[in-house]
């Protein structure tokens, strides 16, 4: 049997409709049919109001839902077989909706979508999450507008958040995204985000992306390829971050899979990570971020029980990915007091690093260094939270930064690793 | 039946002649000068019937030529009952009109009913005083302020529809220039001396009117004064005295309305023929920069049915501005933008311009409006000089640059006129692109596939089936919105349009299974495409090509 093409001839049938377009805004799906009606009725509402003269297009890439989701997308479309027409859209805005191939997994949805892009000739193209359900029209033009308006060739998102949400981001991803590609770019694996369509055609047609597709983690390749072939990058303001309820949180291990396997993974494939260029600022649109300090309530307790008894049980694995001195330290600190416990930046860091380099080499199975890491990540939150816990925002960001000058200030530590020169 | 020039051409019998008209709208002045006085006349006219015979059309609409100061182009009427002394007398007038006839070619003629040239006899005898017996024809005020829920037309000259007369010192009514004073219908008086004017003209043998600015014959407090019933009870009136007086007759309404507002005008057939299509005619431009249906469908989605004798006029350009009036902010903001970047081209509400430039003059885009308007539900009507794409001069002033002389050929004044160039009634367009040497009859008349070959081919193909003038219309909806498809259809005969409103190739699958078994027979190569059968029927079509189809079962 052949190999079933991520781009089915049903979805190629669809662009074929739609023909050469200006933007295009893509979402993934699989069963969303609980979000994504308000979700598309809100890109429709942004791309008529801030770009009633593009051609423009809604892409569904779809994993195959069993619910309304599709449907839902194509009533989203506007045309003339409407019985009321649209007095205020100028043109028709076409919202297709076709099933990729292969099965549901997001990088084949954004595969699908980088696609569409490319074969549409889109000049921006935006992709929005299909549990962003807080979504405004806004969104669409702040996404978009640095890309037509302004060059850029990626814009991520920033949002306002907790001061204690998107701890992996803040504790890992981020920092150490900046420092082996040296851009700040705060949402290295974006839910939503804009593309020009030079970006698309150059990732689209990149040898081994389709297999990178087949990963986890292809938003955070398409970030590192962008700052990795020198497109322009820029960030917006999109406001506060919520997601739909219907969707469970994130299992630990599940996150770290996601958000840190690719990023480790990266480093065989994109070397320019050795470059040792200090890090840029990316500039934000619309705003600077701010961090919300509403009381929340966290089992802390339960994060420092984990660490501990993870320490304890995982020692002999730990013991093959991390270093002696590292191990050590972490067994001392799972030895500490709860009130005593610190796990400090420059011991996270090199952690962090020293698991780089194992997964690497493979040392033991990929998959289980990523779930080693759980318990230790789970130790950094702890000392996050409790550093954190009567800091204002300010605070809060100094901590990140001096995190992230630690990731950058121990590069050279990793590329020691990574050459068996310790 | 009349002979004439070695044929007999005779003018249709049919009382709904104008669903099959072509209409060609000709200024006198502008198209043939026979006395050498550097303005066209009705004699030059009458000599260029054979152009016009030769081209296709079958109908004339001529713009005002009646006695007027010519401070509006002739819509400032200073005498009713006569021609202007520059177009000729009263008896070249009946020679042409013979001439058309003989040709089969009807003549309509505008009747300007809102108003007059504050020079008309009348309007000097109503202001002269107070207890003038003529003072009730026209619609005086001591006060600037009534009516005050009406528009201003004319943005960029008037500021009031209210004028000062320092005369008989009150305020006159005007819906359009100052020096065009609105007429009084409140009066009997005035209603019947208009109905004697029609009279007059149709007693000469014109074959219908253009009744111009209808919607404001009459005001009333506290309305818009636009499309008021009282209004339509006097158009109405005026229809049932055409009818049973001239038989075969016509009336079209000039009303700038919304297609909702303008039902009415049809109201049950007992009030116009036809009546153009305003909203139309910017979609069409809207839709093609846009390579987008939706504008085009829409608005005929919007448009209400009409009588079975009704029947809408349309039209790409003509000798006013491309109005954009029956257009939302956002529409004018992007026709603005995409057709008349230079400010000077703006002109009211609207662009001055003609078809070829605002087409970039290219010949594709030419061609399929042009397939469009020939196409689409109603009667056509081509501006002259449209034909052979001429262009226009933005630096005349009001609209005066899409009214220049018509260019016959590469010789003097582009063989319109023998005078001296500086005498003519308007400078010739003399630019390397537009100008008389590079567009002209003369040398399109040499080639096959000049634009005034390929017009004449699309009239006598549009001749060739009464489809396109009475048949019902039923939009296709591809999924490719850059394809407008429709099927018109009359008595046994189907014809396919489709139409490609993109500058790139398109492939465009349509749904035709309600016509399975039926051959498509291409109308302008007569070539045999294949048969209908259940599967979607693809076609695909190069930048802004456009097919008709005649439908055939074999």
């Amino acid at each position: 049997m052949p190999e079933e093409s991520i781009l089915t001839d049903d979805f190629l049938h669809e662009l074929m409709s739609v023909g050469e377009v200006d933007l295009l805004v893509g979402v993934p799906t699989y069963n969303d049919a609980a979000s994504i009606g308000q979700i598309v009725q809100a890109i429709r509402a942004g791309l008529v109001k801030y770009f009633p003269r593009q051609r423009a297009v809604i892409v569904n890439a779809d994993g195959g839902s069993q619910d309304q989701t599709q449907e839902l997308v194509r009533a989203a479309s506007i045309n003339d077989l409407q019985q009321a027409p649209s007095p205020h859209a100028l043109r028709t805005l076409h919202s297709i909706s076709a099933r990729y191939g292969g099965g549901p997994a997001s990088g084949r949805g954004l595969y699908a979508i980088l696609a569409a892009a490319d074969l549409l000739h889109s000049s921006a193209c935006a992709v929005i999450s299909a549990d962003s359900t807080n979504i405004e029209p806004e969104w669409i033009a702040h996404l978009l507008q640095p890309v037509c308006r302004d060059g850029f060739d990626l814009v991520t998102p920033v949002y306002h958040r907790h001061k204690f949400d998107g701890l992996l981001l803040r504790n890992l991803v981020y920092p150490m995204t900046r420092a082996l590609y040296a851009r700040q770019v705060r949402e290295p694996y974006p839910s939503e985000f804009a593309f020009s369509g030079r970006l698309a055609t150059q990732i689209f047609g990149q040898e081994g992306w389709a297999e990178e597709a087949e990963q986890d983690g292809a938003k955070l390749y398409l970030t590192i390829s962008a700052i990795t072939s020198g497109f322009k990058l820029a960030q917006a303001l999109l406001g506060n971050k919520t997601r739909a309820q219907s969707n469970p949180p994130a299992d630990v291990v599940d996150a770290l899979r996601e958000g840190v396997g690719p990023l480790f993974l990266s480093l065989d494939h994109y070397p320019a990570w050795r470059s040792n260029a200090p890090s840029e600022p990316v500039p934000i649109f619309g705003g600077r971020p701010e961090l919300t300090l509403d009381p929340l309530r966290i089992n802390r307790k339960r994060l420092y029980d984990l660490f501990r008894s993870g320490v304890e049980e995982l020692a002999p694995l730990l013991n093959s990915i991390v270093s002696r001195s590292t191990l050590r330290e972490l067994q001392q600190l799972a030895s500490r007091e709860e009130q005593d416990f610190c796990y400090c930046d420059e011991l996270w860091v090199r952690t962090i690093y020293e698991f780089a380099a194992s997964y690497h080499r493979a040392v033991i199975n990929r998959d289980h260094i990523i779930q080693a890491l759980a318990p230790l990540y789970r130790g950094r939150a702890y000392t996050f939270l409790l550093e954190n816990r009567d800091s204002q925002g300010e605070e809060v960001e100094r901590n990140v930064e001096a995190l992230c000058l630690t990731f950058e200030k121990f590069k050279p530590y990793l590329e020691d690793l990574w050459d068996g020169r310790r | 039946m009349l002979f004439a020039f070695g044929v007999f051409v005779s003018l249709s019998q049919d009382l709904q002649w104008y669903k099959d008209a072509l209409i060609y709208q000709v200024h006198v002045r502008s198209f043939q000068d026979s006395s050498g006085d550097g303005i066209g006349d009705f004699r030059g006219l009458a000599q260029k019937l054979d152009y016009l015979h030769d081209l296709g059309i079958n109908t004339l609409w001529l713009m005002p030529f009646f006695p007027s100061p010519l401070r509006d182009d002739g819509y400032d009427i200073s005498d009713y009952r006569s021609v202007h002394p520059s177009y000729g007398t009263l008896d070249d007038f009946k020679g042409f009109l013979e001439a058309a006839h003989a040709r089969g070619i009807r003549v309509i003629i505008e009747m300007v009913l809102n108003h007059t040239s504050d020079q008309h006899a009348w309007f000097q005898q109503s202001r002269s005083s107070r207890d003038n017996p003529r003072r009730d024809w026209y619609v005086w005020s001591d006060t600037d302020t009534r009516y005050q829920g009406t528009r201003i037309i004319f943005l960029d000259t008037e500021l009031s529809n209210w004028a000062w007369d320092p005369v008989s010192k009150q305020y006159y009514w005007h819906r359009f220039f100052s020096h065009q004073p609105d007429l009084n219908y409140d009066n009997p008086e005035v209603r019947e001396e208009m109905w004697e004017v029609m009279r007059f003209w149709l007693r000469l043998g014109v074959d219908g009117f253009r009744l111009d600015a209808v919607p404001y014959l009459i005001e009333r407090e506290g309305t818009n004064c636009e499309n008021l019933p009282e209004t339509h009870a006097l158009l109405k009136e005026y229809r049932a005295r055409l009818d049973r007086e001239f038989p075969g007759k016509m009336f079209l309404a000039e009303a700038n309305q919304w297609p909702e507002d303008l039902g009415p005008y049809f109201s049950a057939g007992d009030e116009f023929h036809m009546a153009f299509h305003f909203p139309l005619m910017p979609r069409m431009f809207m839709g093609l920069k846009l390579e987008d249906r939706k504008p085009i469908t829409e608005i005929l989605q919007r448009t209400p049915e009409i009588p079975q004798t009704c029947q809408w006029c349309l039209f790409l350009r003509n000798h006013d501005e491309l109005t954009l009036e029956m257009v939302t902010d956002m529409e004018r903001d992007y026709m603005y933008d995409e057709y008349a970047r230079d400010r000077s081209m703006r002109l009211n509400l609207g662009i001055r311009r003609r078809l070829a430039p605002l087409l970039d003059n290219d010949r594709r885009r030419i061609e399929l409006m042009n397939g469009l308007l020939m196409s689409l539900p109603g009667t056509p009507i081509i501006y002259y000089g449209d034909e052979i794409g001429m262009g226009d001069n933005v630096n005349l002033g009001d609209r005066n640059g899409v009214r220049t002389p018509m260019q016959w050929d590469g010789g003097w004044n582009g063989g319109f006129s023998l005078a001296d160039p500086e005498k003519l009634y308007s400078p010739l367009m003399l630019n390397p692109v537009y100008g008389y040497q590079a567009v002209n009859v003369a040398s399109q008349k040499r080639f096959e596939h000049s634009l005034l070959s390929w017009m004449k081919r699309l009239l006598a193909v549009r001749k060739s089936s009464a489809v396109f003038g009475r048949g019902s219309i039923e939009f296709l909806y591809p999924a490719n919105h850059r394809v407008l498809a429709y099927v018109r259809k009359w008595g046994k005969e189907t014809i396919l349009a489709v139409n490609n409103l993109s500058s790139s190739a398109q492939a465009v699958e349509l749904d035709l299974r309600a016509y399975k078994g039926n051959i498509l027979i291409e109308m302008f190569g007569r070539n045999i495409f294949p048969r209908i059968g259940d599967l979607p029927y693809l076609l695909t079509m190069g930048p802004y090509q456009f097919y008709w189809f005649r439908l055939r079962k074999v």
